[in-house]
C-alpha cells in the first residue's frame, strides 16, 4: 500500500483572513493508510487547514499534493472526485430527507428514462448502513435520527464516494460512550480497507487510542509531527499550549454553605410520545458555593433539567423549586433572571450567540437595563461594564467591537458566560461548557468554574460568598474533576447521587443505563 | 495568554450609508448635467418638493418596514394598512359630519381629531392581530401579513360601503374628503408629511440605537432563541414591531388620503408595501433579520424616488410608467453592489455556468425593449425605433457574451 509518495503532501500552505494569519507556511506530509491526528487548541488552524483540504476554502497559498501531484480544488466536489472527503463537528444533513436520499444527495442513482430510483438508493444505504453497525432504516429522516446515527449517515456518504481519504473533525464531541465505541470500530474497518484518514480531536485518550502519528498545529504553525507510540499525552498537550497544564485538581476544600435551590419531584411531561415525561420526580438540592454535577446519556433529560430551573421550557413542569427558601415558578428566562439565575446553554450557536452582534454587545445583552435610566442605553457605562467582564475572564478579542464569530470557541463561552455573570446570578447552571473548546481554554474555564463558587478574585457577585454552580456535560471526567457530587439521570429519572470522593466513571455509566436495561 | 486590553473603535464606519449618500449625489448630479432643461439645477426647489412628497410617503411607511425587518419579520400588508387607515378616518369623520353635508366639506375639528386617532388606532389593533397571529397561533410572518394584505383591503371596502349606505342611502365604494383641515394639509402636505417622516425618523433611530428596546430588537432579529434564553421577553418585542409597522402605514394614510382628496379603499397605495421594503433593503436591512439602521432606510427611500425621479425626467415620461422596473433594478443592484466585494474576492464570474448564458439573452432583450420604449420621445428616432431597438439589444448581446467569454478565458488561465 505504501507509495513513495505521501498520500496527501502539504507543502508551505499560508491562509489569511481579515485580521487573522490562520494558517502560515504548515507542511505536513500524511502517508496512505495511515490515521493521522492533528492536534492543536481552537483557533491553532487545525479547520482552517482541514477546509483546504477538502475544497471548502479555495484561496491559499502553498502547495497541495495527491499522491506526489499537485493539485487546486474548485470546490468541494473536485475534492470528493479526488477522493477527499470531510465530516464536519456539525453535520451537514438535510433533516427532511431521508437517510437514503441524504447519502445520495447530488448524486442521485437514475432509473428509467432518468426518474430517481429511489429503491436503488435505498437498498444501497442499507447496505452501506449495515456495514456501519447501523440499524437505522434508510427511508428515516435524517432529522428524526440520534446525532451519533446521524454521523454514521455522512460516513455512509463518504464510504459511498469511494474516498480514500477521509477527514473526521472531533467526530466524537456530540456522541455518547456507546456511539464512540461504535466509532471505533468502524474507523478500523475503515482502515483495514485502506482508507486514510485525518483525525481531528482534542481528546487525547482518543488521539491515543486510535492514532499512528500526531501532528501539533500552534496559532497556525506545525510545530510538530510524532509516532503515536514513541510520545505521550502530558507532551501533546505541552506542546499544543505550549506550556504544561497543571494537573487541574481543586475541590478539596470547597466548603459549602446555605441551601441555595430545592427541588422537590419535578416532573415534566412529554406530550405525544410513549414515556409520557421527560423527567419524572427529581429531586435535587445545591448549596451556596458547590458544584453540582449532572451526568447522563444523551436523551436523559439534562438539559430539560437546567431548562425547568430556568423557566425555559414550552411545557410548565410540576413539582416544587425553591430558591433561597422561596417557593418560585419561573414562566419566562426573564423571571429565572431576575429571581438570580443563569443558564450557559448548550448549543452556543444556536441558542447563545448574537452573529450579528459584536463583542460588546454579547455580553451586555442581559444587562442593558442597568446601564442607563428609563430604558436607554448609556453606551460609555455599558462598555464600561463590558470591558471590565472581558478582561477578568481573559477573553483574548481584538476589542469589543470585534466581530464575535471571529473569536475561538472558548473565548465564545467565555463571554456567553461574562454575559451572566453581569446579572450577578446566584445560581448557575452550565450545560456541556466545554463542548467544542480546546485544552487550554477548559482548564480556564474549570479555575474559573471554581473561581466562582469560592469567591476568589472577584469574579462572583460583590458581597454574596460564593455562588451555586450545576453543569452538565458529556464527558465524565470533566464532571469528576469539576464536582463536588454528581447526580445521574437516566430516561428522565435520577438514578444515582455520589459524592466527590465515591464517584468513579464505572459507578456513573452503570446507573446512567439502568433506565435504559430496564426498558430493553 | 495574557488578555488584549479591550480597546479597539467603538462602532464601524457605516460603508453602506456613505456609499448611498455618494449614490445620491452622483444621481443628482448627473441628472441634472443630463437633462435638457438641467431643471434639478435652474428649478431646485420644485424638483426637491415633488421628490420629497414622494419620499416622505414612502419614507414613513420604510422606517416601520425596517423595523418589522430588523426584528426578523416582514409586514407584507402596509399598502392595504394605507388604504385601511385612510377609510377608517374617512368613515369616521362621516359619522362625525353636520347632517345637512354629509360630503364632507364641513367637519368640525373634533371629527378631523376623532377620525385621524381612529385611523392610527387602526393601525395599533392591525399590528396587534400580526403580533397574535405570530405568536399564538403560531403563523409565519410571511402568510399573517399576507392574509391581512388582501384581508385589510377588502374589508376597508366593504366598510365603507356599509357606512355609506347607512349614512347616505346609497353605497359608494371610495369617500371624497374635502374637510377644510384636509385641503390646508394638501396645500401644506410636502413640509408637514416631510416634517413627520423627519420626526418619525429621529424617533426610530433613538429607539433602535439608544434604548434597550432597540438592542432587544436586533438580538431577536438576529436569534430569537438566544434573545428568549437571555430573559428577553421576545412576544412583546414583536408587538411593538407589528405594531409601529402598521402604525407608520397607518400614518402614511392620513397624508395619502389628504394628498388625494379622497379615501378609496380600492386602489390608494396599491403595492407601496413592496416599495417600502424594498427602501429598506436597499437601505442596509437585512431580510435575515437582526442587520439595519435608520439612516440607511432613510438614504434608501430617498435614492429609490430620486431615481425614479431621474429616469422620469430624463425620459420625459410620466414617473409611474417605469417605477416598478426602476425599484426592481436599484433593489437588485443595491444588493449586489454589497456583495460585489465577495464576489471578486472569491472569483466569482457573473454569468456563471449555463445559467450564465441562459441569462444573456435576457438581460439582453430586456435591455432592447428598453432602449426602444425611452426612445420613443427623441425625435430623430422617428421611424427607427424598432431597428434602434434591435440594434441596442444586439450590442447588449455582444457584449454581454464578450464578458462571459473572458471569465471562462480567466478561470482557463488561472
Amino acid at each position: 500500500m505504501t507509495d513513495k509518495h505521501p498520500i496527501i503532501s502539504i507543502r508551505g500552505i499560508s491562509k489569511a483572513f481579515p485580521g487573522v494569519q490562520a494558517l502560515s507556511e504548515v507542511t505536513i506530509d500524511v502517508e496512505a493508510g495511515e490515521l493521522h491526528a492533528i492536534c492543536g487548541e481552537n483557533g491553532a488552524g487545525k479547520s482552517t487547514l482541514m477546509k483546504i483540504l477538502s475544497g471548502v476554502l479555495t484561496d491559499y497559498e502553498g502547495e497541495l499534493l495527491l499522491a506526489g501531484k499537485p493539485i487546486r480544488f474548485a470546490g468541494t466536489r473536485d475534492a470528493e472526485a479526488a477522493g477527499v472527503s470531510i465530516i464536519h463537528q456539525e453535520l451537514n444533513l438535510v433533516e427532511q430527507l431521508s437517510a437514503a436520499a441524504n447519502i445520495f444527495l447530488g448524486r442521485e442513482i437514475r432509473g428509467w428514462l432518468g426518474f430517481r430510483d429511489d429503491r436503488a438508493m435505498e437498498e444501497a444505504a442499507g447496505r452501506l448502513l449495515r456495514e456501519l453497525e447501523c440499524d437505522v432504516s434508510p427511508r428515516a429522516l435524517a432529522g428524526s435520527l440520534r446525532v451519533g446515527d446521524q454521523q454514521l449517515i455522512e460516513i455512509a456518504k463518504a464510504l459511498s464516494l469511494q474516498s480514500d481519504i477521509l477527514i473526521m473533525d472531533e467526530p466524537t464531541s456530540a456522541l455518547t460512550e456507546s456511539e464512540v465505541s461504535r466509532l471505533y470500530r468502524v474507523i478500523e474497518r475503515l482502515r483495514k480497507r485502506g482508507v486514510t484518514i485525518l483525525y481531528i480531536s482534542h481528546k487525547m485518550d482518543e488521539v491515543f487510542h486510535l492514532s499512528d502519528r500526531i501532528t501539533v498545529l500552534r496559532d497556525g504553525r506545525w510545530v510538530k509531527t510524532l509516532d503515536t507510540k514513541a510520545t505521550t499525552a502530558r507532551e501533546i498537550t505541552h506542546l499544543m499550549v505550549g506550556r504544561e497544564i497543571e494537573a487541574v485538581n481543586f475541590g478539596t476544600a470547597r466548603q459549602p454553605g446555605e441551601v441555595l435551590l430545592r427541588v422537590e419531584n419535578l416532573s415534566l411531561p412529554w406530550p405525544g410520545h410513549a414515556r409520557g415525561w421527560r423527567l419524572k420526580d427529581v429531586s435535587l438540592e445545591l448549596r451556596r458555593g458547590e458544584v453540582l454535577g449532572i451526568a447522563g446519556l444523551m436523551g436523559a433529560g439534562r438539559t430539560e433539567l437546567l431548562e425547568c430551573l430556568f423557566g425555559a421550557t414550552t411545557e410548565r413542569p410540576t413539582g416544587r423549586i425553591e430558591l433561597l427558601g422561596q417557593t418560585v415558578n419561573f414562566r419566562h428566562p426573564r423571571e429565572a433572571c431576575r429571581a438570580g439565575i443563569a443558564l450557559v446553554t448548550e448549543d452556543r450557536k444556536r441558542l447563545g450567540l448574537f452573529a450579528a452582534m459584536n463583542v460588546g454587545e454579547n455580553v451586555s445583552i442581559c444587562t442593558l437595563d442597568q446601564t442607563g435610566a428609563a430604558g436607554f442605553i448609556s453606551r460609555a457605562s455599558e462598555w464600561r461594564a463590558a470591558a471590565e467582564t472581558v478582561n477578568r475572564l481573559a477573553v483574548k478579542t481584538a476589542g469589543l467591537s470585534a466581530a464575535i464569530t471571529s473569536l475561538s470557541g472558548g473565548n465564545q463561552q467565555k463571554c456567553i458566560i461574562g454575559r451572566w455573570l453581569q446579572t450577578r446570578p446566584q445560581v448557575l447552571l452550565l450545560d456541556d461548557p466545554t463542548r467544542g473548546v480546546d485544552v487550554g481554554a477548559k482548564a480556564e474555564l474549570y479555575r474559573l468554574i471554581d473561581g466562582l463558587v469560592r469567591d476568589e478574585a472577584g469574579l462572583s457577585p460583590a458581597g454574596t460568598g460564593g455562588i451555586g454552580v450545576i453543569m452538565t456535560s458529556s464527558e465524565l471526567p470533566e464532571l469528576l474533576t469539576n464536582c463536588d457530587r454528581i447526580l445521574v439521570l437516566s430516561e428522565g429519572r435520577l438514578t444515582a447521587s455520589f459524592s466527590r470522593a465515591e464517584a468513579t466513571e464505572q459507578k456513573i455509566m452503570e446507573a446512567a443505563t439502568i433506565g435504559a436495561r430496564l426498558a430493553g | 495568554m495574557s488578555p488584549t486590553p479591550a480597546s479597539g473603535p467603538r462602532w464601524a464606519i457605516p460603508f453602506h450609508e456613505l456609499a448611498l449618500l455618494l449614490a445620491i449625489g452622483l444621481v443628482f448630479g448627473l441628472t441634472g448635467l443630463a437633462d435638457g432643461n438641467h431643471t434639478y439645477f435652474t428649478k431646485f426647489n420644485e424638483s426637491a418638493i415633488i421628490i420629497l412628497r414622494n419620499t416622505s410617503l414612502l419614507g414613513i411607511m420604510a422606517l416601520g418596514a425596517a423595523v418589522v425587518i430588523i426584528a426578523g419579520g416582514i409586514d407584507l400588508s402596509s399598502g392595504s394598512m394605507v388604504a385601511f387607515s385612510a377609510t377608517t378616518c374617512a368613515l369616521v369623520m362621516v359619522l362625525f359630519a353636520e347632517e345637512g353635508d354629509k360630503r364632507l366639506a364641513t367637519v368640525g375639528s373634533l371629527g378631523v381629531i376623532c377620525g385621524i386617532s381612529a385611523g392610527v388606532l387602526a393601525g395599533f389593533l392591525v399590528g396587534t392581530l400580526h403580533t397574535w397571529l405570530v405568536t399564538a397561533i403560531k403563523l409565519p410572518p410571511f402568510v399573517a401579513t399576507l392574509a391581512t394584505l388582501v384581508g385589510l383591503r377588502s374589508f376597508a371596502r366593504a366598510m365603507c360601503e356599509f357606512v355609506t349606505k347607512q349614512e347616505w342611502g346609497n353605497s359608494a365604494n371610495q369617500i371624497n374628503v374635502n374637510a377644510p383641515f384636509f385641503l390646508w394639509l394638501k396645500q401644506h402636505n410636502v413640509w408637514i408629511s416631510t416634517g413627520v417622516f423627519l420626526v418619525l425618523a429621529v424617533f426610530t433611530w433613538i429607539i433602535l440605537s439608544r434604548t434597550v428596546l432597540g438592542r432587544h430588537i436586533y438580538a431577536l432579529g438576529g436569534n430569537e432563541q438566544a434573545a428568549r434564553l437571555s430573559g428577553i421577553r421576545t412576544e412583546n418585542i414583536k408587538w411593538f414591531a407589528y405594531c409601529f409597522g402598521a402604525v407608520t402605514a397607518s400614518i402614511a394614510g392620513i397624508f395619502a388620503m389628504a394628498d388625494g382628496s379622497v379615501a378609496q379603499p380600492v386602489n390608494l397605495a396599491r403595492g407601496y408595501e413592496l416599495n417600502a421594503i424594498a427602501a429598506a433593503v436597499v437601505g442596509g436591512c437585512s431580510l435575515q433579520g437582526g442587520i439595519g439602521t435608520v439612516t440607511g432606510t432613510v438614504l434608501g427611500t430617498l435614492f429609490l424616488r430620486l431615481v425614479i425621479d431621474a429616469v422620469a425626467k430624463l425620459i420625459k415620461s410620466n414617473a409611474d410608467v417605469y417605477e416598478g422596473m426602476i425599484v426592481g433594478i436599484v433593489v437588485a443592484l443595491a444588493v449586489t453592489l454589497t456583495q460585489v466585494r465577495q464576489l471578486v474576492r472569491n472569483g466569482g464570474e457573473f454569468f456563471a455556468g449555463t445559467r450564465g448564458i441562459a441569462a444573456i439573452p435576457t438581460l439582453a432583450l430586456a435591455a432592447g425593449l428598453l432602449a426602444m420604449m425611452s426612445g420613443a420621445n427623441v425625435d430623430s428616432l422617428k421611424g427607427w425605433l424598432y431597428v434602434f431597438g434591435a440594434a441596442v439589444g444586439f450590442a447588449a448581446l455582444i457584449a454581454l457574451s464578450a464578458i462571459k467569454l473572458i471569465e471562462v478565458k480567466r478561470r482557463r488561465g488561472a
